[in-house]
């Protein structure tokens, strides 16, 4: 009898759909992961409390799948209807079976010669609505795929990819639509946040990044700099179906290094941009870097979390920032609420009441050296973060200590990386990282659990735990309240993608790609 | 005192310079083509043709150096580093090789390396870049030998430094160089261009003064009080490996020790500088460029 339940229910789930109501909902449904932050909010907190404090050292390996594809994962697969979807690097991607652990499906492009990649041909995962799976290819196209077969549906151009654009994003389903950003600021590319019909594949709207003249904004850029003014948008937003805003990080002004060939703010790079979902148009910005000549992109998760501030509940967007500060941030209107460094920094003395930086003079990259905290990759990159409702905690990953920024004068040619400089590390005072847990309503930092090296993305469950794993491969549980480590695994290959959770048969699994396996743990 | 200057180039270099070889091209390339193929012999001809199609036209040039610089920060340094030392910050996790010590997976020739950059690896994050045509190839090509060119600038005797190396100054105990040493300091077997005399000079009077990555010091200390202290192979968030004083390898789990703590200084003596005379360290120093320049050419 139970059998033939579970037979139904496979049936069942075979035709299971992502609906709006759904992804609206997501956090309600303990048993799926929809989309990139598991919901809306960009939460990444698994309701699923199976595993907890005092079994979690039990957790064994149910499977293992290698997809034979080099490079770093950094992917987050979605999990609905017995299947789970996950994307590779080189544009690759796979359909699997949950009871097995093996490939229904594969699909693959070509990677075309000539692309201009900072960080390798990464993808950080899909998007779905209805049986239509979305992800972005690495030469800026957008494919949609038939979820039962893995077959192309359509796919649209997004930009040229020999001027530097290329696209590793995990693109987000809101209403409609398919929205996706770009990469390539270190190749003078201008950004912008792109909206797509999910049947058709044409292009609803799109919201550049920077300005061009005649319109607002274009004053914060000297000359013509704007043109190459970089502000790519290369890790997913978060939606608010409430306000109608779609929240989305923007990366670094181009040329990284070098500041005096833009004067100005140089907006709306380094900013977080709230997009109204229909129209595309900004509702409004913060920019937490101006001038950023560090290379410092606010492309963090923009989490939208509820909180109480001097006994007012705000809803508000929270952002463990690249440049070592977390900001907290009205997320209807904007407005600056607070700031707290949650590493060293040696670059900023405190914040205005507005939280604009209060710079310390020199820290600008020169030919000879400037030894700047954080380095080059902040702080927080872009490793997926967690906030537990559960323990009030903001869960991101850090890197700890300084590099020399090194300026080197470049001439702009299209296509090619128009960095002008570089960072390096300081051999003897070697970066370390952390687990930072932050409360998210002061930006307090409650715990911080160090690590010799960066970790990757953090997932929390409601039984208490924070998932994060190591470039050395061990796949580890911390307690959620103290940071303590309860677990790990060596799973013997890095380790850059978040984990997520999810059920099947009504049993509770972890899964993570470690190098090129994807790694699903359970309890006995 | 012998006082010697050495050219940076080898022998090898001259034989591939290109004057040599269009020499060798212009000679039959005024008969027509199938004549020529089904003469006895063609077949031996058409494989020189191929040779030289493969051949680095630019071979030491410093044109092609400076212009392949410029490639190379372009298109090259996002993940091998704009020294080509491998990268940092973004790229790191990507562990691309060293491409400044002359020794590369793909082969030995110019035409391995052109091949590599031509069609990328496979299996491996190297992608192609066949869209920069030949010409900007070939460049890169002749720019990245360039990298591994040890500065055969010196004034000391190699031959008293190799004597001293494996004798009196007791390097060759913890230095790999060539076939044989010790492992508890870094392997000196191949240099890079910016390994120079003083640098080199100045890591023999101030070991602090740059260490090399992977070569801090870490000490354990045990449940039972017992201190170990070495060189790290490894330290980790779970684990540390380490060489102790006697050269064996030791692995503990972090769950089993009291402590463990890694510092960024060297293990090398400090005194070198009061033992031995500025001539018998330049001597030393002259052995070093001399066996890594060698080791970098083959």
């Amino acid at each position: 009898m139970k059998r033939l339940l579970w037979i139904f229910v496979a049936a069942f789930a075979a035709n299971a759909q992502v609906t709006n109501d759904a992804l609206v909902h997501a956090q309600q449904d303990p048993d799926t992961w929809l989309t990139y932050g598991r919901n809306y909010q960009g939460w990444r907190f698994s309701p699923l409390a199976q595993v907890t404090a005092a079994n979690v050292a039990q957790l064994a390996p149910a499977w293992i799948l290698p997809t034979g594809v080099p490079g770093n994962n950094e992917t987050t697969p979605l999990v609905v209807g017995g299947m789970m979807y996950l994307t590779g690097p080189s544009n690759n991607a796979w359909a699997v079976d949950l009871l097995t652990g093996r490939k229904v499906w594969s699909y693959s492009d070509y990677v075309p010669s000539g692309l201009g990649l900072c960080c390798g041909t990464v993808n950080r995962g899909f998007a779905m609505l209805g049986d239509k799976l979305f992800k972005v290819n690495i030469q800026s196209t957008l494919v949609a795929l038939d979820s039962k077969t893995g077959k192309v549906i359509w796919e649209t151009p997004i930009d040229d990819y020999r001027k530097g654009y290329s696209n590793t994003v995990a693109p987000l389903v809101v209403k409609d639509m398919v929205v996706v950003g770009t990469a390539g600021a270190e190749w003078g590319i201008r950004g912008y946040v792109d909206a797509y019909d999910a049947n058709t594949g044409k292009r609803r709207w799109r919201f550049y990044t920077v300005p061009t003249s005649g319109e607002k904004g274009i004053e914060s850029w000297g000359g013509n700099s704007f043109k190459t003014g970089g502000g790519s948008t290369w890790i997913t937003g978060t939606y608010d179906p409430e306000l109608n805003l779609i929240y989305w990080g923007v990366g670094n002004p181009g040329p990284d290094m070098d500041g005096d060939v833009r004067p100005g703010d140089n907006l709306y790079t380094c900013a977080i941009v709230a997009i109204d979902a229909d129209t595309g148009k900004l509702k409004w910005y913060f920019q937490m870097t101006p001038h950023d000549v560090h290379d410092w992109d606010a492309v963090a998760d923009p989490v939208l979390m509820d909180v109480t501030v001097d006994g007012k509940k705000i809803k508000a967007v929270g952002q463990a920032n690249r440049n070592g500060f977390y900001y907290l941030l009205d997320r209807a209107t904007g407005r600056y609420i607070t700031a707290k460094p949650y590493t060293k920094i040696n670059w900023a003395d405190g914040l205005t009441a507005e939280g604009r930086p209060i710079l310390i003079a020199n820290r600008e990259p020169t030919p000879e050296g400037t030894l700047v905290c954080p380095g080059l990759g902040g702080g927080h990159n872009w490793n997926a973060t967690a906030y537990s409702p559960q323990t009030g905690l903001y869960y991101f990953s850090s890197t700890d200590g300084c590099e020399l920024f090194d300026l080197e004068k470049q001439e702009y040619v299209e296509g090619k990386q128009y960095q002008a400089g570089d960072a390096f590390r300081v051999p003897k005072d070697p970066q370390t990282g952390s687990v930072v847990a932050v409360d998210p309503a002061t930006g307090v930092t409650k715990w911080k659990h160090e690590l010799v090296s960066t970790p990757s993305g953090m997932l929390a469950t409601a039984g208490g735990l924070v998932f994060t794993g190591d470039s050395d491969g061990y796949f580890m549980a911390l307690d959620g309240k103290t940071g303590k480590t309860l677990w790990h695994f060596a799973t013997g290959a890095p380790i850059r993608a978040p984990a997520i959770s999810y059920t099947f048969r009504g049993k509770q699994y972890i899964a993570v790609i470690s190098g090129q396996n994807l790694i699903a743990f359970k309890l006995p | 005192m012998r006082r010697q200057k050495a050219r940076a180039h080898s022998d090898l270099r001259c034989f591939l310079h290109p004057r040599f070889l269009r020499n060798g091209k212009r000679g039959r390339a005024e008969r027509p083509i199938f004549t020529k193929l089904f003469r006895s012999g063609g077949l031996l001809f058409s494989l020189a043709t191929l040779a030289f199609a493969q051949t680095n036209p630019f071979a030491g040039n410093a044109q092609a150096i400076a212009d392949g610089q410029k490639l190379f920060l372009q298109s090259c340094a996002p993940c091998h580093g704009a020294t080509g030392e491998g990268a940092q910050g973004q790229a790191e996790g990507m562990h691309p090789p060293d491409l400044t010590r002359g020794q590369f997976k793909a082969g030995r020739t110019d035409a391995d390396l052109f091949r590599v950059i031509s069609e990328g690896v496979r299996g491996t994050l190297m992608p192609s870049f066949q869209s920069l045509g030949s010409d900007q190839i070939w460049r890169l090509v002749t720019f990245v030998r360039s990298l591994s060119a040890v500065s055969m600038s010196y004034t000391g005797d190699p031959a008293e430094g190799e004597k001293l190396f494996w004798g009196e100054a007791k390097c060759g105990e913890c230095h790999t160089l060539g076939s044989r040493g010790g492992r508890l300091g870094p392997d000196l077997s191949r240099g890079n261009r910016r390994n120079n005399a003083d640098r080199i000079k100045q890591s023999i009077v101030d070991p602090n003064a740059d260490i090399t990555p992977g070569f801090a010091v870490v000490t354990v200390v045990t449940r039972d009080g017992q201190t170990i202290t070495g060189v790290e192979r490894w330290v980790d968030n779970f684990s540390v490996r380490l060489i102790d004083q006697s050269g064996n390898e030791r692995s503990f789990l972090r769950d089993e020790i009291r402590s463990v703590n890694r510092q960024m200084r060297s293990m090398m003596p400090g005194d070198y500088a009061r033992k031995f005379s500025p001539a018998q360290i330049d001597d030393i120093v002259a052995y070093i460029l001399k066996s890594q320049n060698k080791a970098n050419m083959q």
